[in-house]
């Protein structure tokens, strides 16, 4: 046996190293592509899942400082108290009977039937193919019906001018807008920006449809709930831990 | 009998400065590109006349459907035509007064809503130019 590479081996193992990294790397760029030049489908459900007993109330602030830095809200002047926009916040919740203290995030919990979608006026609250409820700015009159119907009270109105908004997330005075759950990086393939500033077991974010995907499977086995269950909108943030 | 040279002389200068004021409102990345001889979209007439249904149509395929192509987009179109300030090295909004957006939609009086909402300035280190 010589260990010598010879001229017939070298190109052998060479043009199979190449083709093999070429199909991959094809691959790979065809995927991002596709994702991003076809329309989405409902043959995906975007969901995330929060579990209140292993997120601490630091990370729900860094979650929600996330959030402010990804899509740029946060920096109002003019606007005071419940004017101010918050598209997630920390909510703290009390068992009476126990006193039980958890906390967690409450953000838009893209609805599979959004009432806010149902009241609006000119069509610009919207539920995308793939489960994320979005407000269409350049139809939204500025009505706030979807404020008042919103039971989870994630929506926010712009009150004021705005200037060096973030280039993916258009705002402006006169709009309602709310959680996008990070549609233009999930539009990429990427995770939503709480999700990644989170890192762990704790938040968890994909596909609630694809039976590979760990959100799916992590939903088969533990016990979760979806904050008021019996208004039957089957929300895509699912909890576990309340 | 001398007004065929003043009619002429007119038509010159009119012409030099439409040239000069287009060429100042360009766009750093635009006149680089056009420097270049490269053509970054179609036909200049067409996106004159078409500009306001491409960025339609597109708007609906962006936000509603999930499409994110830089064909058509309209953070794109403020990255190549906003002009920078060469002292400050800030960007000039592209809706100010004299910049490109404003030199055509003034003379014509049509108001630009899209930067109510979206960004009039290119963000730092942005590099989308396709």
């Amino acid at each position: 046996m010589h260990n010598k590479l010879n001229r017939r081996d070298f190109i052998k193992t060479t043009s199979i190293t190449s083709l093999s990294v070429a199909t991959i790397a094809s691959g790979i760029t065809l995927t991002t592509f596709a994702q991003r030049k076809n329309p989405v489908t409902n043959a995906k459900r975007w969901g995330m899942l929060v579990d209140t007993n292993k997120l601490t109330e630091t990370d729900i602030d860094s979650m929600v400082d996330a959030c402010q830095k990804e899509q740029g809200w946060g920096g109002e002047k003019y606007s005071i108290g419940n004017q101010k926009p918050t598209w997630i916040r920390k909510l703290k919740v009390k068992d009476k009977a126990t006193g039980k203290i958890s906390n967690l995030p409450l953000m838009c919990q893209h609805c599979e039937h959004p009432p806010c979608v149902d009241v609006c006026p000119t069509n610009a609250s919207m539920r995308r193919e793939d489960g994320i409820v979005l407000v269409d700015k350049h139809l939204c009159i500025g009505c706030r019906y979807c404020m008042m119907a919103c039971p989870y009270d994630a929506r926010s109105f712009v009150h004021e001018n705005l200037t060096e908004q973030k280039e993916h997330m258009p705002r402006g005075k006169g709009t309602v807008e709310s959680c996008t759950l990070c549609v233009h990086k999930v539009d990429n393939g990427e995770q939503p920006a709480c999700v990644v500033r989170v890192n762990s077991e704790a938040v968890i974010f994909g596909d609630l449809y694809d039976p590979n995907s760990k959100i799916n499977q992590t939903l088969k086995k533990i016990q979760s709930t979806q904050i008021r269950a019996d208004l039957n909108l089957n929300t895509g943030v699912r909890y576990s831990g309340i | 009998m001398y007004h065929w040279p003043i009619i002429f002389l007119n038509l010159l200068l009119a012409t030099t400065l439409a040239y000069a004021t287009e060429q100042t409102s360009l766009g750093d990345e635009a006149r680089m590109i056009q420097a270049s001889g490269k053509k970054h979209h179609g036909s200049e007439s067409l996106i004159r006349k078409m500009h306001p249904e491409f960025l339609l149509h597109k708007r609906d395929r962006t936000s509603r459907e999930g499409v994110r192509t830089k064909k058509h987009s309209l953070k794109n179109c403020v990255y190549c035509h906003a002009n920078k300030d060469k002292k400050t090295n800030q960007y000039y909004s592209v809706n100010k007064s004299g910049q490109f957006c404003s030199v055509c939609h003034q003379k014509v009086s049509v108001s630009i809503d899209c930067f109510a909402c979206h960004r009039n300035t290119p963000s730092k280190g942005a590099n989308n130019a396709q």
